[in-house]
Parts: C-alpha cells; sequence; structure tokens
C-alpha cells in the first residue's frame, strides 16, 4: 500500500498541530461556534445528537493491520470501544471530545491517517473497489490513481470551497463494485479500441433527495490526461455549480440543468483552453513511482485446489455456507479473497468493536499480507488470502463473533446511523435494518432467497444508499412519527438505477413484515434458484410486489 | 431533513437545550444559568421572555455551542413533534443501551 513520503508526512502532522490550536482557541472562547465549525468540519469533526463525530479518512478503503490496531486504539481510549464503518469506506467515532481530538489527530498521524477532507464543500476521500488488485475481471489496479487523485486534490486550493461536497470514485472490473455511476464523477477504467487502457469519464451521479444515475461525457480519456480533464470539469461546476440553495448545488443538477452535450461543450472547451502551463503533465516516473506501492504482492505458487480448504467446507454446514457466501474468487490460483460481513443479527450495521477491530488486524498481518480493505457496503474485506488459511482464519473470525455468513445475502444490510446518532436524521435506521436482518435469521430461508441488497437510510441524505437497494427503505418523520417509504429495483453495479418509491410509508413495526411478504412473492414469481430477486423484478415488474408490500397494511 | 429545528410559539412551554462546547455532552439550561445535564433541572419557560433567555444561552458561547428550544410539557417532559428525537437525544441510542445518559454512563 501507499506510504507517507516526508511531504505527505509533514502535511498530516502539520495539519494536526494547526487544528490544536483552533480547538484551545474555540475551547478559551477566542473563536465563535460558528467561526470554528468550517474549521472543524476540515478535520472532520461534526457535532451530532449526543456528541462530537469524528470521521477517519481510510484512504480507498485499505488499511494496514498497524493503522487497524490504532483505529481500536482510539476506541478504547478516547470513545465507547467501537467504531463505524462508513458507505464511504471510511470510520467514524460517536463519542470524542473535543478536546481530545487533537491528540487523536496525532495518534493518526503517527499510522499516515488523518480526517482531512471527510467533511467539507471540497473533493472528498476518493473511493474504490474493495477487491482491487485481487479480483478476477479487473484490467488495471484502480488504486494508484486513487492514490494520484488523492495527491491531486488534497488541499488544492482552487477547489477547497466548490458549491458543494464532491465525490470520486474509480473502479476497473467489469462488474463495478464501486458505485461509481452514483457519484459526481465515477471513472471506470476500459480499454479503447486500440487496446490502451484509460478511463469511461461519468459525471452527474448521486444520491440523496435527487438522485441520478452519472451520465458518460467521455467514452474514453487517456490516462495521461485524467488529471487535466478532471480540473476542466471542476472548473465548470466551480463557475456553473449553484451556491444559493445547498439542495441544487451537487454537480448532478448542474449536469442535468445544463444538458449533457452543454456540459460536455463546455467542460471540451475548457479542457482545451487550459494552458500548456496549466497542464498537470504528471511524468511517468511519478506514475511508476506511485503504482509501485500497490504492486502485486509476492504470491506464492499455489495449486488451485486445497485440501484444507475442502475439509473444512466438508466438516460443516456452517461453515460450507460461510465459504459459498462470504469468499470471492480471486485472480491468482489458491488464493481467495473473504469478505467479513460487519453484519451479524441485532448489530448497527458497520459496527466493529476495538476488539474485534484488534482480531481483523491480527488475522490481516498473519494471513491476509497485511492489506485489510473496507467496502462500500459496511464490511471488511481481505483481499489476498491462501485457501490452505481459509480455516485458520474462519476460527480467528468465529473467536471475534465476525463470522456472519451472510455477504451480499438479505441480512447484509447498508444502513446510516440515523436518529440515533445522526443531527439530520428523521427516523431511526438501525433498528429498523435489525428489525429487517430478522426476517432472515433462517440460514436455510436466506439462502433460499440469496442475492438481496437491502439499504436502509433514516432521512433523504440517503448516507444509507437506500435509492440503489434492491430493496430500499427510507425513514421518515410525519408528524413527529417514524414512517418508511420503501421502494424497489435500485442497484448500484454497472447497471445502475434508481429504485422507484412504492407509496405511502409504513410505520416502523409495519417494516419488517412487509420486506417478509416481498421476499415471499418473489420465492413465488421466479423462474428457478438462479433468478435473483432483482431479475425477477426486472422480468415481472414492480407491481407483484408492491401489492405484497401493502398486502396486510 | 434538517438541523434546523421547529419554531415554537410563545404560549409552547420550552426549555433551552445545546451541547457542551469542549465534551458535546447534551446539557439543558437551569434557572440559574447554569448548563445541567439532567433535563429535569431545566427551566421550563413559557412567553416573550423566552426569546431573551435563548439570546443569553447563544452568548454563551464558550461553553456550549448551538442552543435552541425544545419543545416540553408544563412539567418538563419532553414534548411535541421531536419527541422521538429529544428522547434520544435526551438518553442515548437506542441500538446501545449500555451507552449514554440511559446506563448512567456520564
Amino acid at each position: 500500500m501507499y506510504r507517507y513520503d516526508e511531504f505527505d508526512d509533514t502535511l498530516v502532522r502539520e495539519r494536526a498541530k494547526q487544528f490544536r490550536g483552533q480547538v484551545e482557541r474555540r475551547l478559551k472562547g477566542e473563536l465563535k461556534e460558528e467561526h470554528f465549525k468550517p474549521l472543524r468540519l476540515q478535520n472532520g469533526v461534526y457535532l451530532q445528537l449526543h456528541a462530537y463525530m469524528l470521521r477517519v479518512a481510510i484512504p480507498y478503503g485499505q488499511l494496514s493491520a498497524r493503522q487497524m490496531r490504532v483505529l481500536a486504539e482510539i476506541a478504547d481510549t478516547y470513545d465507547k470501544g467501537y467504531g463505524h464503518f462508513t458507505t464511504r469506506q471510511n470510520i467514524q467515532y460517536n463519542w470524542i471530545r473535543l478536546a481530545d481530538m487533537p491528540d487523536v489527530l496525532d495518534k493518526l498521524a503517527d499510522v499516515e491517517m488523518h480526517a482531512i477532507q471527510t467533511s467539507g464543500n471540497c473533493i472528498r476521500n476518493v473511493t474504490s473497489d474493495h477487491l482491487a488488485g485481487a479480483n478476477l475481471d479487473e484490467i488495471e489496479d484502480p488504486r494508484p490513481w486513487c492514490e494520484i487523485i488523492r495527491q491531486w486534490s488534497t488541499f488544492h486550493p482552487e477547489f477547497s470551497s466548490l458549491p458543494r461536497k464532491f465525490k470520486i470514485a474509480v473502479t476497473a472490473g467489469e462488474t463495478d463494485r464501486a458505485a461509481v455511476r452514483v457519484h459526481d464523477i465515477g471513472l471506470h477504467m476500459k480499454r479503447n479500441a486500440e487496446g490502451r487502457i484509460g478511463f469511461e469519464f461519468i459525471v452527474g451521479g448521486g444520491l440523496g433527495r435527487t438522485p441520478y444515475i452519472g451520465l458518460t461525457v467521455r467514452e474514453w480519456i487517456a490516462k495521461e490526461d485524467l488529471l487535466d480533464y478532471l480540473e476542466a470539469n471542476m472548473r465548470v461546476y466551480n463557475r456553473h455549480g449553484r451556491r444559493d440553495n445547498k439542495y441544487k448545488a451537487r454537480i448532478k443538477i448542474l449536469v442535468n440543468e445544463l444538458g449533457l452535450e452543454e456540459y460536455k461543450r463546455e467542460v471540451e472547451e475548457e479542457f482545451a483552453a487550459q494552458n500548456s502551463w496549466e497542464k498537470v503533465v504528471l511524468p511517468q516516473a511519478e506514475v511508476d513511482r506511485i503504482s509501485a506501492y500497490f504492486a502485486a504482492p509476492a504470491f506464492a505458487k499455489l495449486s488451485a485446489a486445497s485440501e484444507a480448504f475442502e475439509a473444512f467446507k466438508a466438516a460443516s454446514r456452517e461453515q460450507a455456507r460461510w465459504a459459498k457466501n462470504n469468499l470471492r474468487p480471486h485472480r491468482v490460483p489458491g488464493y481467495i479473497s473473504v469478505h467479513v460481513a460487519l453484519k451479524p443479527q441485532g448489530v448497527a450495521p458497520g459496527d466493529a468493536t476495538s476488539d474485534q477491530m484488534r482480531a481483523l488486524a491480527d488475522i490481516g498481518e498473519r494471513y491476509a499480507l497485511d492489506d485489510i480493505r473496507v467496502a462500500h457496503e459496511q464490511d471488511i474485506v481481505f483481499p489476498h488470502v491462501k485457501l490452505d488459511d481459509v480455516p485458520a482464519i474462519y476460527a480467528a473470525l468465529k473467536a471475534a463473533d465476525l463470522h456472519a455468513s451472510n455477504a451480499g445475502m438479505g441480512s447484509d444490510i447498508i444502513a446510516c446511523p440515523g436518529l440515533d446518532y445522526c443531527n439530520l436524521a428523521n427516523a431511526r435506521s438501525i433498528s429498523v435494518a435489525n428489525e429487517i436482518q430478522a426476517v432472515f435469521a433462517d440460514p436455510e430461508f436466506e439462502d433460499e432467497v440469496g442475492t438481496l441488497h437491502v439499504n436502509v437510510s433514516g432521512c433523504i441524505n440517503a448516507c444509507g444508499h437506500h435509492h440503489v437497494g434492491h430493496i430500499g427503505v427510507l425513514g421518515v418523520d410525519k408528524k413527529g412519527e417514524e414512517f418508511y417509504q420503501v421502494l424497489f429495483g435500485g442497484r448500484a453495479d454497472e447497471k445502475a438505477t434508481i429504485a422507484t418509491i412504492q407509496g405511502p410509508g409504513l410505520r416502523h413495526e409495519e417494516v419488517a413484515p412487509a420486506i417478509r411478504r416481498v421476499v415471499d412473492r418473489y420465492l413465488a414469481l421466479r423462474r428457478d434458484r438462479s433468478e435473483k430477486f432483482i431479475d425477477t423484478m426486472g422480468r415481472v415488474g414492480q407491481a407483484p410486489f408492491k401489492e405484497a408490500l401493502y398486502a396486510a397494511a | 431533513m434538517s438541523s434546523e429545528r421547529p419554531k415554537l410559539g410563545p404560549d409552547i412551554p420550552k426549555v433551552v437545550t445545546a451541547w457542551i462546547s469542549a465534551s458535546g455532552r447534551v446539557v439543558y439550561l437551569t434557572k440559574d444559568r447554569n448548563w445541567s445535564e439532567d433535563l429535569g433541572d431545566a427551566e421550563v419557560l413559557t412567553g416573550a421572555g423566552a426569546a431573551e433567555i435563548l439570546a443569553w444561552a447563544a452568548a454563551d458561547q464558550t461553553r456550549v455551542s448551538d442552543p435552541y428550544f425544545m419543545q416540553v410539557t408544563e412539567d418538563g417532559q419532553i414534548a411535541g413533534r421531536e419527541t422521538i428525537r429529544e428522547s434520544i437525544r435526551a438518553k442515548g441510542p437506542t441500538n446501545h443501551p449500555m451507552f449514554g445518559k440511559q446506563a448512567g454512563n456520564n
């Protein structure tokens, strides 16, 4: 993984020192909250329902064991012993005192981490495919380009005060595991007609109160032009993006108001007008230097089959189920990727205790080439694991209660913190998610249903990605009562689709039974077990599912 | 979806609530112009004079952040359309009964 050079290290430490001074001035009364707020937000510090919340950046979701242990230490020393992994591949702490924040930032800096650009109207932490460097269908590892964009965008003076926050995601697989079509800019690495690898350039995706699927502005842009083309897009946005209304300030609104052709024309004009001295001529040596950090590890030459792994699967139904649901194929024979679902029954999706973080760090260090990833599904992934080590990893996960065998299934729910923590939320999302999880508590039933993405948000900001769930649930406030609208048909992959709201909201206690009826309707309608929920819905339409949703309401 | 709270008319009983600046803990304004973590200590306000007290709280910027009116009953119980939010805020997250004031975890 990328290691800080002296510039990165100095930059992060000086930023922490600067924030220490700002906090001291705030606590002495020399800075009012209205003046301090933008400063704390630039360092990932929010004031939430119960306390301050700190959002720590995990660039493109990659962590080392050493970093994970420090995250655990912060949870123990400054929080209440747990953290929350987010849909942006970051981690949040819910209870840190403002007075302790500078010490926390120093601890993060010690392991090349920070909270810069996790908030505010800037280019946020770049996200990517959690299986980058490991998966079968990838044409190139996207992480060097994430890192290049991170370096280009960090403290970029021209883009530090954008009309609104700005999210960039990069993927390089045929299957899009990074949801690039619902980001402000999505980059999908592809070959052009000559076979050269570059980027499909997608702009204007996003969720929130006005969801859009991103539009392709360029079918292909060369690597050497990437930063300049990014800059051209950012300049058009910075120039025309609305600053008078935060709800209309995202680039998705601009792209849709201008129309794709006019937006493209403006971007191409800006791109062509860049003077030679403005161009970011990225030296190949620098690309090579950064890429070297992401070079494939020294994989052992192994047989594609493993007796130990076969014996592990044969030993119990529980283990066989976990192997079937939580392992993903690896491009190197004898290796596999392990998906650790942070979604056991009854736990807030994405939460991990400090003990669990340490267990993950130990596994990562001992069995997974010190490479730990956070997936946007709020799960943890070990991308590089020997099949022979799967039994030991499973045992270690089980000892830490991290062996939920539901990756990608109905109970592997994405959910925001909702009204239990968030100052913006209208309704609780964790408790609803837990009740929906209980629908799938019987492993045989959950397996019978198969792949199903349920996403829950506690307000229209859509941090729980309800617009792109096969089943989405949106909490709303109705005269002081929590109600939940249900959406159908969303997906975040390369066939990204915005889900459709079905009708009136349901009461809290009505949601899980309604989801059960919808799932039962799927089982009745599907052609056979190979037809997934989302495909059956695509074939027969949403009407029969809607009828099931409201059948007992 | 908003961090802005509903406007409360002068006749509606209310208390002033905020967050302690150093810790982020939820507090309520008492009659003697101190801040208490116990809602039971809060002064219940009615009438036009409440606005002045909120203005005083807003000026107490070193100790607290973002004070606002929270609706209560005449005897100081959380009331109104934000009852769920303010109850969670007063006690702690419903999914973690071991955390927050509900667990005596101060």
